[in-house]
């Protein structure tokens, strides 16, 4: 039999969500969502799990993360119970429960955690810099170029980001096998071929590379009907750009943290403007929608939100300065540039991939992945 | 001897009212065929004939041609026999000398698919009411003189705001309640909905202006045992009971009945009422809540979660109680507020079938769930399923709001929102005043909305719950309204009641009784005259419904307007053949739309059309414009509407009325 838990409707208050008790069941966001079909229907279902606190159900549902928060469920709910707010919420709070470290939770739900876990990280990097950084040389490179390999050889970087990419992973992987025990497992009534898992496994890939999904969602705007795809090239261009420079970090810092100064169009410079481009030009952009709240999926912004965007916007300008002062031969400035743009870098990746922002980089594919699968192994079931 | 007093000079007036009559009853043609009837001196068709235009004509005719009678063929009765009765009146002829025949509701609308046959049927009707014409009397109205008291019965919410009201207007007023105090139910709740003042308060502050008005007399612990008498001089006996039993007869102009309603109660085992203390009734959680103070207990345990089953006992497919009450599910929402408010965090659940918490009272839904009260719905036919464990509380539910996940709960509390039924001695009270119940066993208005407060029996009004499941402020509404009433009736002089009663033919009754035995009002009465007993008719209780008359062996009672001449002649009057020319439809569109039969618009359509000439207006307005009466314009206009003349044009800024304008025709 099933039962309630009460207090969800508080937790979930914590996450972010506001005024979805207000819900009556009208229905009206379901038939709004572009997003909703007849095998997966939303928000109204997820807004009833949460008002009553079915947090069997509400755990093992896929649902949330396949909405992109468009806010046309929000705009037409009748009793402004913020359906898309809801959905947001959920997101976060599904991280938390994938999270087996609990630490998820945390970050989420108290500020002093989320702060104090970034100034923690921030403050070991620094340390680790402070005993064991290479000499500060003045002398530059024949090019005119700041010595930055002398001072943090790129080796040794290199070992810390392998490191740090192999607990992200580690962190990462577990809890998505978390939401798969949650979303596959927990009926046992239904048989899943095993087949399935390799032919729904493209749509991974695919979503993860092309956000397809969310080009689809359309939103009333100013009175006038818009396409969604504005917002989609931007949230793309920001993803690529931080794919990009991510693996430039972690798998060729040996070919993108050099001496040589190469000429502007060289591929290593190339891609290190378009990534620095599509960072910023995403950081302004979502600044500039979440101060404003000028669309319905920014007028509520979490403080992970904020921090989220903050951490992201500094290693992004430090990275730049860096790039400046190396190549205009001022050491100093370099090396102090360089040990905080590492000090916001570590914790941005450390805290937002495995139990915060960044995870829905992973969530949102893998959902799509397995409420196919589910959907699929129902509909053999019935045929 | 049959010629004798019958009318010679009678005037027929057909109306077209313009075009729902004539479109299918061929009322030009039936106009001519009256001309020939006995009697008649003048017959009209006319396009309105309410229209003022028109009465002015019928005046004039009555004048000239020194009519002794006239008909009507129009619509209903109930529309216009005051008008025309008026007419009568101002053209110096006996109202009663006038008769309605009814060809719009009976002829033209109810057989649209048979216009001949319709004006077949409009010709017999027509010519029995000629007939009937023929025979009918002047009669006067009955004067009677009212007493200026009233009896209310119940000194709820609804009878003390009557009382007060009616005694500020000037009548005496006697308060009888049963009870050892007034107050009714809503003495016992503490704060209550809309307002957020005290059930408590309220009552007390209502008795104290009761006692300071010194034309209000409250009984108390006094029951109502036997009322006689009619409107403006009814006589209720009541009985008091306090150290001694004490009889008094008190006189009434009226009777205002204000019993209000008693709260259902569950049988036991129903939800696992009256199995344990966790399972309460509506009206008994609130009490809990009004009297406990500091946390909510049961069992020694404080109440965390309480949960709500709606509809318990009402709308029931089988069964007693089909009705909703109405007022339970806004009463449960302020029931939950209050327990939040008192009690912080107690989680409320409610189970429902509907929520009906109409107006204004929507807010306390809002309320209830933005404090984060869960709501889920069942249907009747698969209810919640309560069992008790060791005196602990589980319920099944299958929410059809969750795709019809079954649930398990465990409340500390179990509600059973209970509604309104009729109060347990209300067939007795019925008996006694002779009003009717209906289906649901309250006291029955005449109609729900055109009377909503007065009863069968002339000057018996209704008032509050006694009438079905009402809020407070209903309740008030009601009785202020049936204060009103009484008022209107009783602050005139003398009384002017319908004439049309029945009347003893004083050389035939042999008093046997008969039609006393009959008569479900109680008009008729054993009197003397000149040393003969015989039958006499209380005019003032009298309804004119004429059971007595077919029951009486000698045949000596007859109802006024409804003699043996006048319902004879009806007869034969409809019978009478009727040959009606065949006309032929013209062909056309113009057939189609109607406009081709007019031969051409009345002249009130005309001064219409010139005010629209100049830009879209609405009816009050145009109305205003012509100095005419808006209900006359209404009319026109829907008329005009129709036969597509004028046609909408939006609505005013206030969206309130429509603006029409001519319609673009090709000509
Ligand atoms: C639990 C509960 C809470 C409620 N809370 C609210 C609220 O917050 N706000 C609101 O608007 N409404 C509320 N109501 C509804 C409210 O109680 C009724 O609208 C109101 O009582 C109706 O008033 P009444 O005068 O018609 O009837 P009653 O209050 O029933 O009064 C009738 C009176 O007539 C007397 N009487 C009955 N029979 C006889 C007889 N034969 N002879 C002489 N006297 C007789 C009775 O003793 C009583 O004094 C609530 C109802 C319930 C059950
Ligand atoms: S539109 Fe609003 S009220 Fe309606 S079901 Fe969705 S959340 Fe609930
Ligand atoms: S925000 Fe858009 S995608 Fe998400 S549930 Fe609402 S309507 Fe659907
Ligand atoms: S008012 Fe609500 S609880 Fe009462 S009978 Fe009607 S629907 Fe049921
Ligand atoms: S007409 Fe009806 S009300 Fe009048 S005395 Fe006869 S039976 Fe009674």
């Amino acid at each position: 039999m099933n039962k309630l838990n009460l207090q969800l409707a508080d937790t979930l208050r914590k996450y972010g969500a506001k005024e979805f008790t207000a819900c009556y069941n009208c229905g009206t966001c379901t038939a709004i969502c572009n997003l909703t079909d007849s095998s997966s229907y939303f928000p109204r279902k997820i807004v009833r799990y949460s008002a009553l606190g079915y947090e069997k159900a509400l755990e093992s549902s896929s649902e949330p993360w396949l909405c992109y928060y468009c806010g046309e469920c929000n705009e037409s709910c009748p009793k402004q119970a913020e359906p898309a707010e809801l959905m947001m919420s959920i997101r976060r709070y599904l991280t938390a429960r994938y999270d087996w470290t609990g630490l998820s939770h945390k970050l989420y739900t108290s500020t002093a955690w989320e702060i104090g876990s970034i100034v923690f990280l921030a403050l070991i990097i620094l340390l680790l810099f402070v005993f064991y950084h290479g000499p500060m040389t003045t002398e530059l490179t024949p090019q005119g170029g700041v010595k930055l390999n002398t001072f943090a050889p790129w080796k040794t970087i290199e070992l810390g980001d392998w490191l740090m990419a192999g607990m992200l992973s580690f962190f990462l992987l577990t809890n998505i096998f978390r939401m798969y025990l949650k979303i596959i497992r927990q009926d046992k009534s239904l048989h899943i071929p095993l087949v399935l898992y390799f032919t729904e496994a493209w749509r991974i890939v695919t979503n993860f590379f092309t956000q397809w999904h969310f080009s689809e969602c359309t939103s009333i705007e100013s009175g006038k009907k818009i396409s969604f795809s504005a917002y989609w090239i931007i949230h793309w261009f920001l993803m690529t750009s931080y794919l990009v420079m991510f693996t430039m970090i972690v798998v060729f810092l040996g070919w993108f943290q050099t001496e040589t100064i190469y000429a502007w169009w060289h591929p290593q410079r190339i891609l290190g403007y378009y990534a620095t481009i599509g960072l910023t030009v995403g950081i302004v952009y979502f600044f500039w929608a979440r101060v404003k709240k000028n669309q319905e999926k920014t007028r509520h912004s979490h403080i992970t939100d904020w921090t989220f965007l903050v951490l992201l916007f500094l290693t992004t300008i430090t990275g730049i300065l860096v790039h400046i002062f190396r190549i205009n031969g001022w050491p100093m400035a370099t090396y102090y540039i360089y040990v905080f743009h590492i000090m916001v870098l570590f914790p941005m990746l450390m805290i937002e991939v495995p139990f915060s922002k960044w995870s829905h980089l992973a969530y949102r594919p893998f959902a799509i992945y397995f409420s196919n699968v589910v959907n699929t192994a129902e509909k053999k079931k019935r045929s | 001897m049959e010629n004798e007093g019958k009318k010679q000079r009678i005037g027929v007036y057909i109306c077209h009212c313009g075009g729902n009559i004539s479109d299918y009853v061929d009322v030009e043609q039936l106009s001519d065929i009256m001309k020939r009837e006995e009697g008649v001196v003048i017959s009209r068709d006319v396009m309105f004939t309410c229209a003022d235009s028109n009465q002015k004509e019928m005046i004039r005719d009555i004048h000239e041609h020194h009519l002794d009678g006239f008909v009507v063929a129009s619509c209903s009765p109930k529309l216009h026999l005051h008008t025309f009765r008026n007419v009568a009146q101002r053209a110096g002829l006996n109202p009663y000398n006038y008769v309605q025949v009814n060809v719009r509701e009976q002829c033209s609308w109810a057989h649209s698919d048979h216009p001949d046959q319709a004006s077949v049927k409009a010709a017999g009707l027509i010519r029995a009411g000629i007939r009937r014409v023929s025979y009918s009397e002047a009669l006067e109205p009955l004067r009677i003189t009212a007493v200026k008291s009233v009896v209310i019965i119940g000194a709820g919410v609804a009878g003390m705001r009557a009382a007060i009201e009616l005694a500020r207007m000037g009548n005496e007023v006697f308060l009888v309640e049963k009870e050892a105090e007034g107050g009714g139910q809503v003495a016992a709740w503490d704060t209550l909905y809309p307002t957020g003042t005290s059930g408590k308060d309220l009552t007390q502050l209502m008795l104290k202006q009761i006692r300071e008005i010194p034309a209000i007399k409250l009984f108390t612990n006094a029951t109502v045992e036997h009322v006689s008498g009619s409107l403006g001089n009814f006589m209720v006996e009541v009985k008091i009971r306090h150290e001694k039993e004490e009889s008094l007869k008190l006189p009434a102009g009226a009777i205002l009945v204000t019993t209000g309603f008693d709260s259902n109660l569950p049988a036991e085992g129903t939800f696992g009422y009256g199995l344990s203390d966790r399972v309460l009734t509506l009206p008994e959680f609130r009490k809990r809540i009004d009297e406990a103070s500091g946390n909510l207990m049961v069992n020694g345990k404080k109440i965390r979660i309480v949960a709500f089953i709606y509809c318990v006992g009402m709308r029931q497919e089988k069964g007693g109680n089909k009705y909703c009450s109405r007022t339970c599910c806004t009463t449960t929402m302020h029931a939950s507020l209050e327990l939040h408010r008192k009690f912080g965090n107690v989680k409320a659940i409610h189970l429902y079938r509907d929520i009906r918490t109409y107006g204004k009272q929507e807010v306390l839904y809002n309320q209830a769930s933005q404090q984060g009260d869960l709501f889920m719905m069942f249907k009747e036919n698969d209810p919640p399923v309560v069992s008790l464990q060791d005196s602990r509380l589980k319920i099944e539910v299958t929410d059809h709001l969750t795709d019809r996940t079954r649930f398990e709960l465990e409340p500390d509390l179990l509600v059973l929102v209970t509604g309104m039924v009729p109060r347990s001695d209300s067939d007795r009270i019925a008996q006694l005043l002779k009003i009717p119940v209906g289906n649901d066993k309250f006291f029955n208005e005449i109609h729900p909305k055109l009377r909503p407060v007065e009863t069968v029996i002339n000057g018996i009004m209704l008032g509050g719950s006694c009438q079905g499941p009402k809020n407070i402020t209903e309740s008030i509404q009601s009785s202020l309204s049936a204060a009103a009433k009484i008022n209107a009736i009783l602050c005139k002089e003398s009384l002017e009641l319908e004439p049309i009663v029945a009347r003893i033919n004083e050389e035939a009754c042999t008093w046997c009784g008969i039609c006393a035995g009959v008569c479900d009002y109680d008009a008729i009465f054993q009197m003397e005259t000149d040393g003969k007993v015989i039958a006499g008719v209380n005019g003032a209780a009298c309804t004119g419904c004429g059971i007595c008359a077919p029951v009486c062996p000698a045949d000596a009672i007859e109802v006024a307007q409804y003699t043996n001449h006048e319902i004879e002649s009806m007869i034969d009057g409809f019978m009478a053949p009727v040959i009606l020319e065949e006309k032929l439809a013209e062909p056309g569109s113009e057939e189609e739309t109607g406009e081709g039969l007019m031969k051409e618009y009345p002249g009130i359509w005309k001064e219409i059309l010139k005010q629209l000439d100049k830009e879209p207006l609405t009816i009050p307005q145009i109305a205003k414009q012509l100095q005419q009466e808006s209900e006359l314009i209404t009319y026109h206009v829907m008329t005009m509407n129709k036969y597509r003349i004028l046609e909408p044009a939006g609505t005013d800024e206030d969206l309130t009325f429509y603006l029409y304008t001519p319609k673009t025709r090709l000509s």
